[in-house]
């Protein structure tokens, strides 16, 4: 009888409970369908912006930004929705579909943006007239918001750029020197790399690669090769060829440490110093350990032998927004140097505006590196780097050449068994890309 | 077989009690040390968790909470979750029973092919439904609302599956030949004689559906647009920042969402065996 | 029994609720997958009926092929130590002189109730070659003398999957064999204990043949859940040649990664009838036994 009398309680719990719910939703539905007061301003004096804007994103850092655009505009409220995790995608996606709840400015990670960049839902941003606010911007940033038409739709207001990071008391151990100009040098291209890279493990006895990942190879190719698909046809750049043997000759020579990017092993060697040179973006920091102010001053940056990066976050505005002027102050907002300069103060991200990169170049400072100035060796590196227009294969395509090519580098296959073992992933996921 | 069973207790219980108790507790620890680890985690900061595994205590808890807290909601998300969860439980375990019941007891016609058409549901994977299920709830209009998420509970093929074998084995039928004759109807007869009867199955399954509900990252993710209205694990994902997730503040969302899963549990847990005495008296 | 008759059409209303709720809640999304295989759909166009052709390519796709027969081998992996172990310890735990039960069943189900994100992190964590901790114990008592490289191997990654989803599942049905055997009248045992029967004989001959309705349960559940391993697998990455990709992995990705809707619907309705098909084997091999 105490179970009836238990359950009894549940079930009348369950009325009061659901009744409750469906009172509390109702007044905290329909988001993002308020239309903003866009009374035409007076035509003196500077217009003052109203209205509202909901942004949706994926993490959470998004906030300060509107946060930061509400204080510049105070008639301005701007409404953050995050939606962690890979169906963010399938949300967005289904959202835009049935046109209800649809967030005025959203979030395109650089690894789908290629999908949804020709989307008909995504406003042209061209036609708004960002081209002349992206001006002085990275190319291969500008780019990236690129669709087939040749018209911008996104903008990001960082570049990710990564190189080589070294702690010095190693580098002076293993290669003689801790000057990031001399080191930089010393590694300028990918046949020094394997030269140096034999030295040091004998010197150390074996004890010490120079590179953390032949696979970092790959993070490097990636972005300084050819589309993969191109007319509708897979497109092998001919340079993979030479980086997959490259990577064989740095397997084969213990180049390198054999860890993968942000495995533990990899976070270990970062901070104890097993191999010599890390290569990786400028966000990756968090893995340093630095209790205590312990890592003050302990690592240098070194260019490698070409430029790349890792990640990326790009907006656009919904083509039906009935806030579309107001989203474009938004975007416009985050493209100007004043927010990227600003952010790169807070978060320590790297700017998309070399206009952001000059001005600081000579005074920006992170801590773990003591007196080097690492935007220098940064904004060389992004500037060398070629500015290709997404597409909806791209990312997916790297990722299954990452995969075989990855696998290949381990069991020390040929290039031309990886090729055909590729081709077969790529015929078999992607019907419509020709493969030959 | 005679043999070989009686006689380590023969020669001495006290060998073989010391060896199931050995394989007891090496089991437990197999899954008591990750746990462990989880709450050791939370107090490390980010640089450590991702390089080892940690068993040491540390000292970031309260910067890792205070991140936590400095970027979500994270008390009103353990509200709404418990709000969701306990709504979705109580109606799934009373609909579960009810169907499970209806299945196991009534010859009716068809009744082999409904089933099997109960659990033909749960053979298609859910991953591509999602898409059709926002459709659908735009249509219904109720997206960004709790209904999704709790009405659900009715349909858990799952559920009915497990109340109609608890039924099929802990329900004897003189039970409800004796309902019958007392003059009770069908619906009372399994308010107040049935459902105390499977309080074991009752109390399992709500241990099933309780958990499974607390940690629904996707359907919540889909389905809410508030931030306000989201529920934990979706807060507790949404704790990251561009590049990379904040693990510590993440391991400290998932310590606190952890807990009242424990509680739930062990309450439970109790009364699967308290059920069985009640049946024992009623038997 | 004779009543049962004449009232048992009152069991279309117990069972109603839930029709009513797949009608309103589950019955369209499943359709509306089942017309997008019968589709070309990218998510961003309108869908362009092509009829069967997603299912003609799949008949012809070896990688389908192949995530069915890991999914197979990753499942026998994990559900024959997990459902043994689960029994095993349900029967230590239903004892009477077993102390610390309460204890006992909460901790089993910890793994359970352990997030994926945390799963993910620590089994890497173990599991890396070179830094994780199995490798450290293994070259400590010699039994290897160099670290193995264990998701380089298919068979160690298939074997590594399956483990974590034994370890994550056996306490979920240990708890259902305690409820089952909870189920069981003490009068039966204590008849038993009556009759002389030693502890291993009441459980061949009594505790087991009663459990069958349970058995089923989790039997069947095992074939309908396991055959759609996703969360675990999916941590772990699809492993050297694919090894560890399972058949929602593969339909998760081409649907999600590579935006082929259609096509991952058409993968949605090939696991539906493998699925069926393990289940009405499962079911016809348990009857047998009546």
């Amino acid at each position: 009888m105490k179970t009836t009398k238990w359950f009894s309680m549940m079930v009348a719990l369950v009325m009061v409970l659901t009744i409750a719910a469906g009172c509390g939703n109702n007044a905290g539905g329909n988001a993002g369908n308020e239309p903003a007061q866009t009374d035409t301003p007076p035509a003196d004096g500077p217009k003052e912006l109203e209205g509202k804007l909901v942004v949706w994103t994926f993490f959470d850092q998004v906030k300060e930004m509107g946060a930061k655009f509400e204080e510049k505009h105070p008639g301005v409220k701007v409404e953050v929705n995050i939606f962690p995790g890979d169906q963010y995608q399938t949300k967005l996606l289904s959202a835009m579909q049935s046109g209800n709840n649809v967030p005025d400015v959203f979030d395109l990670e650089r690894g789908y943006i290629g999908k949804f960049i020709d989307a008909n839902f995504i406003a042209d941003l061209s036609a708004m007239g960002i081209e002349e606010q992206l001006t002085d911007y990275i190319p291969y940033v500008r780019e990236l918001g690129r669709a087939a038409d040749g018209t911008i739709r996104a903008v990001s207001d960082h570049s990710s750029p990564g190189s080589f990071w070294y702690i010095r008391e190693n580098a002076k151990k293993y290669l003689g020197t801790d000057d990031p100009d001399q080191i930089s040098e010393m590694v300028g291209s990918w046949d020094k790399i394997i030269e140096l890279g034999k030295k040091v493990y004998e010197q150390s006895g074996g004890k010490a690669y120079l590179m953390q990942n032949a696979g970092d190879v790959f993070d490097i190719a990636a972005y300084n090769t050819e589309p993969w698909v191109k007319d509708g046809k897979l497109n092998i750049d001919p340079k993979w060829k030479t980086y997959y043997e490259t990577q064989q000759q740095i397997r084969a020579n213990n180049v390198d440490a054999k860890l993968g990017f942000m495995s533990a092993g990899w976070g270990n060697a970062l901070n104890d110093g097993t191999a010599v040179l890390s290569a990786m973006p400028a966000w990756a920091t968090f893995m340093i350990d630095n209790k205590d102010d312990k890592a003050v001053g302990k690592f240098g940056v070194a260019k490698s032998p070409e430029g790349f990066y890792t990640g990326g976050t790009y907006r656009g505005i919904y083509e039906k927004s009935p806030n579309k002027e107001l989203a474009y102050e938004f975007i416009k907002y985050i493209a100007s140097p004043e927010w990227q300069e600003y952010n790169l103060g807070k978060t320590g991200n790297m700017p998309a505006s070399g206009k952001v990169y000059q001005d600081n170049m000579d005074t920006f400072k992170v801590n773990l590196l003591g007196d080097q100035n690492p935007m220098k060796i940064y904004y060389e590196l992004v500037n060398e780097m070629p500015g290709i227009a997404p597409d909806k294969y791209g990312e997916e395509v790297l990722s299954k050449w990452r995969k075989v090519a990855g696998q290949g580098i381990t069991d020390n296959t040929s290039y031309d068994d990886v090729v055909a073992s590729f081709k077969k992933e790529v015929k078999n996921a992607f019907p419509d890309i020709q493969v030959d | 077989m005679n043999e070989a069973t009686r006689e380590p207790m023969r020669l001495g219980p006290i060998v073989a009690k010391t060896v199931m108790y050995l394989f007891l507790i090496l089991i437990a620890i197999t899954c008591l040390v990750p746990f462990y680890s989880m709450f050791i985690t939370s107090t490390h900061a980010n640089s450590d968790i991702a390089r080892s595994l940690l068993f040491w205590p540390g000292d970031q808890f309260m910067e890792n909470y205070n991140r936590l807290i400095e970027t979500v909601n994270i008390w009103r998300g353990f509200a709404n979750t418990i709000f969701i969860t306990v709504a979705f439980t109580c109606l799934n375990l009373y609909f579960a029973a009810l169907a499970g019941y209806g299945f196991s007891k009534y010859n009716f016609k068809y009744r082999g092919g409904l089933f099997l058409f109960v659990l033909g549901t749960m053979m298609i994977p859910g991953q591509l439904g999602i898409i059709g299920f926002y459709k659908l709830m735009n249509a219904l209009n109720m997206l960004n609302t709790y209904w999704p998420l709790i009405l659900t509970g009715i349909r858990d093929a799952f559920g009915i599956f497990l109340m109609k074998q608890i039924a099929d084995s802990s329900v004897p039928n003189e039970i409800i030949e004796s309902g019958r004759i007392d003059g009770y109807g069908e619906l009372s007869i399994f308010h107040k004689l049935i459902l105390p009867l499977m309080a074991p199955g009752l109390a399992t399954l709500g241990i099933f559906s309780f958990i499974g509900k607390w940690n629904d990252f996707l359907t919540p993710m889909i389905i809410l647009f508030d931030n306000d209205l989201q529920t934990l694990p979706v807060m507790i994902a949404s704790v990251k920042s561009q590049f990379s997730s904040d693990f510590g503040a993440q391991y400290v969302g998932i310590v606190i969402s952890v807990v009242p899963i424990l509680i739930f549990f062990s309450i439970m847990s109790k009364r699967i065996i308290s059920g069985v005495a009640a049946g024992a008296v009623k038997g | 029994m004779n009543s049962k008759i004449n009232k048992s059409h009152y069991g279309y209303f117990f069972i109603a609720p839930f029709f009513i709720g797949f009608a309103v809640f589950g019955l369209i999304p499943i359709l509306y997958t089942f017309y997008l295989s019968l589709t070309k759909w990218d998510g961003f166009s309108d869908p362009i009926f092509i009829g069967w052709d997603n299912y003609a390519r799949i008949v012809q796709d070896t990688f389908f092929y192949q995530a069915i027969l890991n999914t197979l081998i990753i499942w026998i992996i994990s559900i024959v130590p997990q459902l043994i172990l689960a029994l095993v310890l349900a029967l230590i735990l239903n004892e009477k002189f077993v102390r610390g039960k309460h204890f006992f069943r909460a901790v089993y189900y910890f793994p359970h109730i352990i997030t994926p994100i945390t799963l993910g992190v620590m089994f890497s964590l173990m599991f890396d070659w070179q830094t994780g901790s199995v490798n450290k114990l293994l070259l400590e008592f010699g039994w290897v003398s160099e670290p193995v490289n264990w998701f380089n191997s298919p068979w160690w990654s298939r074997a590594i999957v399956g483990l974590v989803i034994c370890w994550q599942y056996f306490g979920f049905n240990l708890i259902v064999f305690i409820a089952g055997l909870q189920s069981i009248p003490s009068e039966v045992y204590e008849a038993a204990e009556v009759d002389g029967a030693s502890k291993l004989q009441t459980a061949w001959w009594i505790t087991l043949p009663m459990l069958r309705p349970v058995f089923l349960f989790t039997f069947i559940t095992s074939v309908i859940g396991g055959l759609q391993l996703f969360d675990a697998p999916l941590m772990l990455g699809n492993g050297p040649d694919n090894a560890t990709r399972t058949m929602v992995m593969y339909l998760y990705e081409t649907a999600f990664k590579n935006f082929d809707y259609s096509y991952g619907s058409a993968i949605a309705y090939a696991i539906f009838i493998v699925v069926m098909f393990f289940t009405l084997i499962t079911a016809r091999a348990s009857r047998l036994k009546d």
